[in-house]
């Protein structure tokens, strides 16, 4: 039985990364080194792999390995919470919101009205998150109405949301006068309870992304959040995801994707807005593509 | 004005269009309806050719994205023959999307690999070696070896040198290093062989 190696070298850590990168557009600097290493480590191990090089070209070379999704599980594990990634958040509120205000202007039939989609819902945090962060930093918000509609596949989870209730892991990042505002604590569950005026604005769905016929619906968005979701699909279901998105925004509406993931890698279709403190990808106002 | 509970309807169900209509939709209608007659057709027992078909004329990106991703909802052997025509495409976006598309199912285009590493047409043979970039199949480091001891033209060969450094085995080595002896006097491929060896002695 050939003794097992898990050291990974510098030249096994580059190649890696750059496979990786190919295949799902994440990148991976030096300083995630211990980090990939650890990873990587653990699925030879689990996979039963002696060294790198053998697993390496189990994972390259053997078409029928779902490994890859296990890997990728493994290198992109979330958690989620309340103003997680506020760059993209206050990205929203300072640049984006008022620049898809000035596009709805010039619109054909000008609406006072603005539609925001947060996919996947998973328990809440997010699209609460945004309407929170509307109300407390977009000054817009007095004059335009903001439909914020969230969407999972799980319903367990869009019943979670509709509860509206959550651990201190989840407010931990809140500052203390925005749980004050907008939650109530149950000291004796010790949990949070969210209000109910920002738990009744929010329309939650269920959809499936691979399924054409219930994306159909989803239309004439002018900013869309879909984070930390694609990094788990594979490059078929990925572009499909960017096809429904691409339909269900307006000309010159947004997305953001989460920190590792990149538009350019999966689909043409948007053009790359680097904004002060974010990256966000919008659907053309014209159509040159 | 401020947050408002969205009336939308999500789950109300879509009126259905004839194939006909489809048809007519995807070659004549704006991006929005040719988009959406791309996906529908994916699911009709005779869309698949009016897919391939539209393939030849559309220039809209929007839309070929829309077509290419609706072939690959039930891609086979005969999808992948019918695909590997357009690796001829004059449309440099249609052929990059293919080669992208074919690296996925090395199973249905494995049994081609050799044709197209034998195409008389030297461009096809550099796609070839492209597709080998990222296909997933136990013969890839072979035929990219087939390429650097058989080929002539120097640009497939040095873009089957720059995928081997990626996925190239020690005992490679000497078939690249007799590729400056094979071409002498072109310093890039020089360049590309050193960097090739380099890195494969690094990951051994």
């Amino acid at each position: 039985m050939p003794m097992a190696n898990d050291h990974i070298t510098e030249a096994d850590f580059e190649r890696f990364r750059d496979f990786f990168y190919r295949k799902t557009g994440i990148h991976f600097d030096v300083s995630k080194r211990y980090f990939v290493d650890k990873r990587l480590q653990a699925r030879m191990a689990a996979t039963g792999h002696p060294d790198f090089r053998s697993y390496f070209t189990e994972l390259r070379f053997n078409p029928k390995n779902s490994e890859i999704e296990q890997l990728i599980n493994s290198m992109t594990v979330n958690e989620t919470y309340f103003f997680r990634e506020q760059y993209q958040f206050e990205c929203m509120t300072e640049e984006v919101m008022d620049e898809l205000v000035r596009n709805n202007i010039n619109m054909r039939v000008p609406t006072k009205s603005l539609k925001i989609w947060s996919i996947p819902s998973s328990s809440g945090e997010e699209p609460y998150s945004i309407a929170i962060f509307l109300l407390e930093h977009w000054p817009g918000i007095e004059e335009y109405d903001v439909e914020i509609i969230s969407s999972d596949i799980d319903t367990a989870m869009l019943a979670k949301c509709k509860k509206g209730i959550y651990s201190e892991r989840s407010v931990q990042y809140l500052p203390k006068n925005i749980k004050d505002k907008y939650f109530k604590y149950d000291a004796l569950t010790k949990f949070y309870h969210l209000s109910p005026d920002i738990k009744n604005a929010i329309n939650f769905t269920q959809v499936n992304l691979a399924d054409i016929k219930q994306t159909r619906s989803y239309r004439n968005y002018d900013l869309i959040f879909c984070r930390n979701l694609l990094i788990y699909f594979d490059d078929i279901s990925r572009r499909n995801a960017a096809e429904v998105f691409f339909d269900a925004l307006k000309p010159g509406g947004y997305i953001f994707l989460g920190h590792s993931e990149s538009m350019s890698r999966i689909s043409s279709l948007f053009t790359v807005k680097k904004f002060r403190k974010a990256i966000a990808y919008q659907k053309p106002l014209e159509r040159g593509l | 004005m401020g947050l408002k509970k969205s009336t939308d309807k999500t789950d109300e169900p879509q009126d259905s269009v004839s194939f006909e209509a489809l048809v007519e939709l995807l070659n004549h209608g704006s991006m929005a309806e040719k988009r959406l007659a791309a996906r529908d057709l994916a699911d009709h027992p005779n869309g698949r050719s009016e897919l391939i078909l539209a393939l030849q004329n559309e220039t809209d990106v929007a839309v070929l994205e829309a077509i290419l991703d609706s072939l690959q909802q039930h891609f086979d052997a005969q999808l992948a023959n019918d695909l590997l025509d357009y690796l001829r495409s004059e449309n440099v976006f249609v052929r990059n999307e293919v080669i992208g598309i074919l690296q996925n199912y090395p199973d249905f285009v494995g049994p081609h690999i050799l044709a197209l590493l034998n195409d008389v047409d030297s461009d096809v043979r550099i796609f070839a070696v492209d597709i080998l970039q990222l296909l997933a199949h136990p013969d890839t480091p072979q035929w990219l070896l087939s390429v650097i001891k058989d080929e002539q033209h120097i640009n497939v060969v040095a873009a089957a040198v720059d995928r081997l450094a990626e996925v190239g085995t020690p005992e490679m080595i000497p078939e690249l290093q007799a590729l400056t002896e094979r071409f002498p006097n072109q310093p890039y491929l020089s360049f590309a062989v050193k960097t090739a060896i380099h890195r494969i002695a690094e990951a051994s």
